[in-house]
């Protein structure tokens, strides 16, 4: 079964790969998005903004079962009729029983994720009753036969050209592919609709318990039409689309459509509560409130914060692997980040087994998310369940549990392989090509050679020259800087001592567990914190540095994470944390090293690229731009700077190397339209990934470390002093 | 916010929505306006400023043709609709109607072009700061379907080229008029 799964989505994305349009039309949108979020966001704190959602939520889910009887008191005062749906073939049913006893032959629909969620139009369409959809991009995807492929705009995958096709048919005319004309179509094909429709169905944004109301929030004005004309109106809702009062849907209005297609208003708020007047009688107000999975997820005490969801499809908007396979690919029925979640409740985690390993974790969709909810972190959460369920497979759990958790079997098969890779390597530093089967690996970009000799054996036959040092720090040197840039953490004691900073590299330091938590193996992750914890604090360093942001995320947040229930463990953690700050921050902040570095440096044009972990898992990003450009560097940003590299580990090396592969090529076409000669970065991942990008595609960039580069601009006035 | 700055914010932000706003002296210069706008046939829904104001025998002064029943045949081939408006929003230039009366729906759901009337006293800063009528709104009626309209209808979804005009209005007329009405809860 799985294996099947795994191979049909594998076709999937590499026929998503195969359609370049679709990439363009994806990095198009998502670059107009963030240009109208932001413009729609001016004078606003988008921050308290969506402090404030998170929390009015939260509480909605605290209090659910008492504002969902309010909800449904107050709406069945208002001659509302109230249907509770606990799964998707419950609502299906209860609405074709409806369709049939109004001897209904047409119902008109606007757009509902949730019906998309429980299959309603074809359930309909099989008892007999066509459910027309009369959002424009939901028709078009009907009549197409297809799914949506983006929650707010449906036909987002599609061209005008293919539309044109799809409404000539319906009209038995020739019509040109001019959107304004094929909008005119769609408003005169689907008017009469309205009016012949028995039922309109629409969802709603927001169900109020205050009044037992419900809100819509759209752009074209069909769900007003849905809403108005049919005598029979079936709402069809999630339970977790609830809030207490009108202040909270006004709370979410106000961020749902700025954030969801940087609107500042949709064209049309639609507040309806209860059985409003209609061609002179009552109409019959269905609400159908859906669970289908909601009441399980608010059961997962990881995972609950997704209920706080309010679908502005902004996660997807910014998703680098949305942008490169599309929602076809990256998502079910539910897409983008929080589809992988919905999916693995609403659809099944049999559904979602594939999807939560396409995540790069870039941690994008965080930072956009309207309702705080730390989207990574669950899905990483899920990756484990399904690592639990079906294995995590059989090499990777060999060398995580086997390997990776002892240190000394793991750094001796790191050695081994780094004599047996001489081959390939033929004395390089790069590995060029790759025999056999691994070669795909290396058709894109090269890959470092294993470093003769690892960071922690050269480590300590460096001469330090401090005096009187401010302070002791330890190194954490994370695996890349350890056995593969071995440089950059001399370069690092250069740097460190030339700011009177002593380091010192505990040998018993190991991997920082995040490459296991990301295959879903969450068990040799607490076991890596743990000697990590012991090794870092044996010699009381006054701060720990890391030149790795995955590893300072792991010491920062992981580890205090993973350790907080254990008593013997958790102050050792949150100590550790505490004392760890990545190497440009502590040179910038707590040792001015800003002034100290102040035109030392050529000006060599520079352009620096933000790593996901550093901005968005550390939340720095100013701080190595300060100290490039006080050195004396011309820094020039480039475009899209803080999108993924590609990298994520053995997402680029095993799991998807071809959706790694395109988003690198995006990287380093906004790296030479920068005109820099030189990428300054802080993740020896980062480094790994686009080194070798660089160097595949012939372009005359070089990638270093900020660390690096403050050490070269050292070198340079010893040099003159010489 | 001082009334004329809420009133400027508001003329812009309806602007940039896509609506036309037009001050006017009285409610004879707003029907003289619509006669310049339309040919065809325009919905009057009962609302309680039309009645207090004489709307509909301005309007006909001017020679456009009203329908003020039967808007279920009527609407589908009427040039426009026009009703009050209750108050209006100033940062995102909406209109709040109070459209529990079918006729209120119709009108400003099917015809291509939709005027208001919006007294410029009436207009509130924000969206938080709606709740308070919107919620006196609710309380007045046991049941009830307002509408918060910003600009015309709209749609991206053809290759995310913004498209004015889908499903509802192609054309959203803001006609201000100074003594209209400063009841929030009247149209």
């Amino acid at each position: 079964m799985s294996k099947q799964r795994s191979k049909d989505y594998r076709e999937r994305i590499d026929t998503a790969l195969a359609t370049p349009k679709l990439q363009d039309a994806l990095h198009q949108f998502g670059d107009a998005f963030l240009l109208a979020r932001e413009k729609a966001f001016t004078g606003h704190d988008f921050e308290a903004l969506r402090g404030n959602i998170a929390t009015l939520k939260s509480k909605v889910r605290q209090n659910h079962a008492q504002l969902l009887q309010q909800f449904i008191a107050n709406a069945e005062a208002a001659g509302s009729i109230i249907y509770q749906a606990k799964t998707a073939a419950d609502a299906n049913r209860y609405i074709i029983e409806l369709a049939k006893q109004k001897n209904a032959t047409l119902a008109v629909k606007s757009k509902s994720m949730v019906s998309e969620e429980t299959h309603l139009s074809v359930a309909l369409e099989q008892a007999g009753t066509q459910a027309l959809e009369t959002d424009l991009g939901e028709w078009i995807v009907q009549l197409a036969g297809q799914r949506p492929s983006h929650m707010v705009m449906p036909a987002i995958h599609m061209f005008k050209e293919e539309v044109a096709e799809l409404f000539s048919k319906e009209t038995g005319e020739q019509e040109p592919a001019e959107i304004e004309h094929l909008v005119e179509v769609a408003r005169n094909q689907l008017r009469q609709s309205y009016l012949d429709a028995e039922i309109g169905i629409t969802g709603a944004n927001i169900a109020i318990a205050e009044t037992g109301g419900i809100a819509l929030v759209t752009n074209e004005g069909n769900a007003r039409l849905v809403s108005t004309l049919p005598k029979v109106h079936v709402v069809l809702v999630g339970i977790e689309k609830l809030v207490a009062t009108l202040e909270d849907a006004a709370a979410i209005i106000q961020i749902l459509p700025k954030n969801a297609t940087g609107q500042l208003l949709t064209s049309y708020v639609t507040w309806i509560r209860g059985a409003v007047p209609c061609d002179g009688e009552e109409k019959e107000l269905h609400i159908v409130l859906l669970d289908n999975g909601r009441s399980s997820l608010t059961e997962s005490p990881q995972c609950r914060d997704a209920l706080n969801c309010i679908r502005c499809g902004a996660c997807a908007n910014v998703c680098p692997v949305y942008q490169t396979v599309g929602g076809h690919v990256f998502g079910h029925v539910y897409i983008g980040a929080i589809g992988i979640i919905l999916t693995a409740f609403y659809h099944g985690l049999d559904n979602a087994a594939e999807l939560v390993k396409a995540c790069i974790g870039c941690r994008s969709c965080v930072a956009v998310c309207p309702s705080q909810i730390d989207l990574e972190e669950i899905i990483l959460h899920l990756r484990e369940t399904v690592g639990d369920e079906e294995g995590i497979g059989a090499g990777k759990s060999l060398v995580f549990r086997k390997v990776m958790q002892n240190r000394k079997l793991f750094h001796s098969l790191i050695k081994a392989a780094s004599l047996l890779q001489k081959p390939v390597t033929k004395g390089e530093k790069t590995i060029r090509h790759l025999p056999l089967f691994f070669s795909p690996l290396t058709e894109w970009r090269t890959l470092p050679a294993i470093a003769d000799k690892a960071l922690r054996d050269s480590f300590n036959q460096k001469p330090q020259h401090v005096d009187k040092p401010r302070y002791r720090v330890a190194l954490f040197g994370g695996c890349a800087n350890d056995f593969l840039y071995p440089e950059l953490g001399l370069d690092l004691i250069e740097v460190m001592n030339a700011l009177d900073v002593e380091v010192f590299y505990p040998q018993q330091q190991n991997c920082c567990g995040i490459p296991a938590i990301y295959s879903g193996d969450k068990q040799t992750a607490v076991e890596l914190a743990k000697q990590n914890i012991e090794a870092m604090l044996e010699d009381h360093p006054d701060y720990v540095l890391t030149t790795c942001p995955t590893c300072a995320m792991a010491l920062k947040h992981n580890f205090v994470e993973a350790l907080k229930d254990n008593p013997a463990w958790a102050e050792r953690a949150e100590r550790l944390s505490h004392i760890t700050v990545d190497a440009a921050s502590f040179a910038l902040n707590q040792l001015d090293g800003a002034a100290k570095f102040a035109g030392l440096a050529t000006d060599e044009k520079i352009t620096y690229h933000d790593s996901c972990h550093l901005k968005r898992g550390v939340g720095v990003w100013e701080e190595p731009r300060t100290l490039i450009k006080d050195a004396g560097y011309q820094l020039v940003e480039m475009n899209h700077a803080d999108r993924c590299c590609g990298f994520g580990g053995s997402y680029s090396l095993t799991s998807h190397p071809d959706i790694s592969k395109k988003i690198l090529q995006d990287k380093v076409a906004d790296i030479q339209a920068s005109g820099a000669t030189c990428v300054a970065m802080d993740c020896p991942g980062c480094m790994m990934q686009i080194r070798g990008g660089l160097e595949k595609a012939g372009v005359p960039v070089r990638a270093q470390h900020t660390i690096e580069l403050l050490a070269e601009a050292l070198k340079k006035r010893l040099d003159f002093k010489k | 916010m001082l009334p004329t700055q809420l009133v400027s914010q508001f003329t812009q932000a309806a602007i940039n929505s896509g609506a036309e706003v037009i001050a006017v002296k009285s409610i004879g210069d707003a029907a003289e306006y619509i006669a310049t706008q339309i040919t065809g046939v325009l919905l009057v829904p009962p609302f309680l400023t039309a009645g207090r104001f004489k709307l509909k025998s301005a309007l006909k002064k001017t020679g456009i043709s009203i329908e003020v029943d039967n808007f279920r045949t009527a609407a589908i081939q009427a040039e426009a609709g026009i009703t009050g408006v209750n108050f209006a929003i100033a940062d995102t230039g909406t209109l709040v109607l109070e459209s529990t009366h079918e006729d209120v729906r119709l009108a400003t759901t099917l015809p291509p072009k939709q005027f208001a009337l919006l007294d410029p006293e009436k207009i509130v800063a924000d969206g938080l700061q709606a709740v308070k009528p919107l919620r006196q709104l609710h309380q007045r009626n046991p049941r009830n379907y307002i509408a918060y309209v910003t600009g015309p209808s709209r749609t991206a979804d053809i290759e995310r080229v913004l498209t004015i005009g889908a499903h509802g209005p192609k054309q959203l007329f803001i006609l201000l008029v100074p003594g209209f009405s400063n009841d929030y809860l009247e149209m």
